[in-house]
């Protein structure tokens, strides 16, 4: 609102006579008022050659560079790697032949040959070491939990809940179980468990430093299952509905030991030569 | 200063100076095209009375360096056959864009087989064969008499769909009999209006 000329002078408000004062006094402003904006050309898919090449090794570059003065910060590509799982099952259970098969042998002989195992001296150690860390554990009542977190997992894969099926299995035993299952439809029920599982072996492992420790132990479960795995186009490829099979198999579960927070995860399991071979794929 | 600028620039376009931050770039194209998006599509498991329903691959490449209309017309001659007979089509032909084809084809085979459990390579036929416009280059053709012209460097994109199964026979040719009888019905579709 100009008040009208007198003298030739315009007399305007006061904010209006500062605004210009402000811009100045205020650091960020005087910046960007500062700053030389390049105008940008259209941004072309190939640029064309450069004509006059004088210097193309990176040493010349180099050269050329500190002698023109431009100095390029050199960035430190720090990326900090948290490793809560080994890569693979150390020191793998030999299961014995014959396990679930009825054989010769009496049932007393074979019992002796799994409580012998279980006694070996390095499993002892292992299991001093892991109660050091985690005071709960048993060897006993350990099974039991390991056969809940095995069922979980499996239930978290038909449904791909990958946030918690991530909480229930190691980074390494991931991939291994959601490959290729991704655009496919997996149906799997627990039916019984045959023989109470059992602690076979338990050994611990250190990794990078001698402090972090990792306990692995093998579970041996004798149970039933039934699974249908149906492919993109909902066509059956492997199994059949409701039909139970009985399977045996020595499963490792791993825990980082140093992390108080850490849990035992689904790690792997072992595949005995002698096992008898799989259902053909449709 | 904006001098500087611009030399900077270009000095960082030629030389590398960090060769590791390569390894987290993508492909340059980061757009996921609608055409490889009809592969996610999961059906709902089959009952066991029902058909087996056939086995559905959509394939492309995008920006191959060939004109769209040229494409077309391998486009069109491969729609409809076995992929065998397609394939085999394409092998004895001489244009640029025939390689190219097969090239995809082949991939299309690899994939169905690897990944979307198709039980026989050669049980596939085209379904659907299409071409589209990739992104054009504009340069300049210099003509005499200070004239120019601007010159446009063509390419295009490639998609085809295999589906599972023998191809379709193909439509029998119409016939007389059948136009006669079309026209005879078109004679009966008559209404009076305005009448009772």
């Amino acid at each position: 609102m100009a008040a009208p000329t007198q003298r030739g002078l315009v007399r305007l408000p006061l904010r209006v006579c500062l605004q210009g004062a402000e811009s100045l006094l205020n650091p960020i402003r005087l910046a960007q008022s500062s700053l030389v904006v390049p105008v940008r050309t259209k941004k072309r898919l190939i640029l064309p050659p450069r004509v006059k090449t004088k210097y193309t090794t990176p040493e010349e570059q180099k050269e050329k560079m500190r002698a023109s003065g431009i100095v390029i910060p050199h960035e430190k590509l720090e990326r900090s790697i948290t490793l809560a799982c080994t890569a693979s099952i150390f020191d793998p259970y030999i299961p014995p032949e014959g396990d679930a098969r009825l054989s010769s042998l009496s049932k007393e002989t074979l019992k002796q040959r799994a409580v012998q195992l279980k006694q070996s001296t390095i499993s002892q150690l292992a299991i001093r070491k892991v109660k050091q860390y985690d005071p709960n554990f048993s060897s006993k009542t350990f099974p039991e939990m390991a056969q809940k977190i095995f069922i979980e997992a499996h239930d978290c894969l038909t449904n791909f809940n990958k946030d918690k099926l991530h909480s229930l299995v190691t980074e390494r035993c991931y991939p291994e179980m959601v490959r290729g299952n991704r655009y496919k439809t997996i149906r799997w029920s627990f039916v019984e468990s045959l023989e109470p599982p059992r602690t076979v072996q338990i050994r611990h492992f250190t990794m990078m430093n001698k402090d972090n420790l990792y306990g692995q132990v093998t579970v041996r479960m004798h149970t039933r299952q039934t699974v249908v795995i149906y492919d993109q186009f909902g066509r059956l490829m492997y199994g059949a509905e409701d039909v139970p099979k009985d399977v045996l198999e020595y499963v490792v579960f791993e825990r980082h030991l140093v992390n108080p927070y850490s849990s035992w995860r689904l790690h792997g399991k072992i595949v005995p030569s002698w096992a008898p071979p799989k259902d053909p794929t449709y | 200063m904006l001098k500087l600028n611009a030399n900077y620039d270009t000095f960082l376009a030629s030389v590398n100076i960090f060769p590791l931050s390569n390894m987290y770039t993508g492909s340059s194209r980061e757009i996921i095209g609608k055409w490889e998006k009809k592969n996610r599509v999961v059906y709902p498991p089959q009952l066991p009375g029902e058909p087996r329903r056939p086995a559905v691959i959509y394939h492309c490449r995008r920006e191959i360096k060939y004109s769209k209309d040229k494409m077309w017309y391998l486009a069109t001659l491969i729609k409809g056959m076995s992929i065998d007979q397609a394939l085999a089509q394409l092998q004895f032909n001489d244009k640029k864009g025939a390689k190219v084809i097969r090239e995809v084809l082949l991939e299309a085979q690899e994939l169905a087989v690897t990944k979307y459990n198709v039980e026989f390579k050669s049980n596939l036929y085209i379904a659907k064969s299409l071409t589209g416009k990739g992104q054009y280059l504009k340069k300049i053709r210099y003509h005499g008499r200070g004239k120019f012209g601007i010159m446009e460097k063509v390419r295009c994109h490639y998609f085809v769909k295999l589906v599972e199964g023998p191809p379709p026979p193909p439509e029998p040719p119409k016939t007389g009999f059948d136009q006669a009888k079309e026209y005879v019905q078109q004679l009966r579709n008559r209404t009076i209006i305005n009448a009772l």
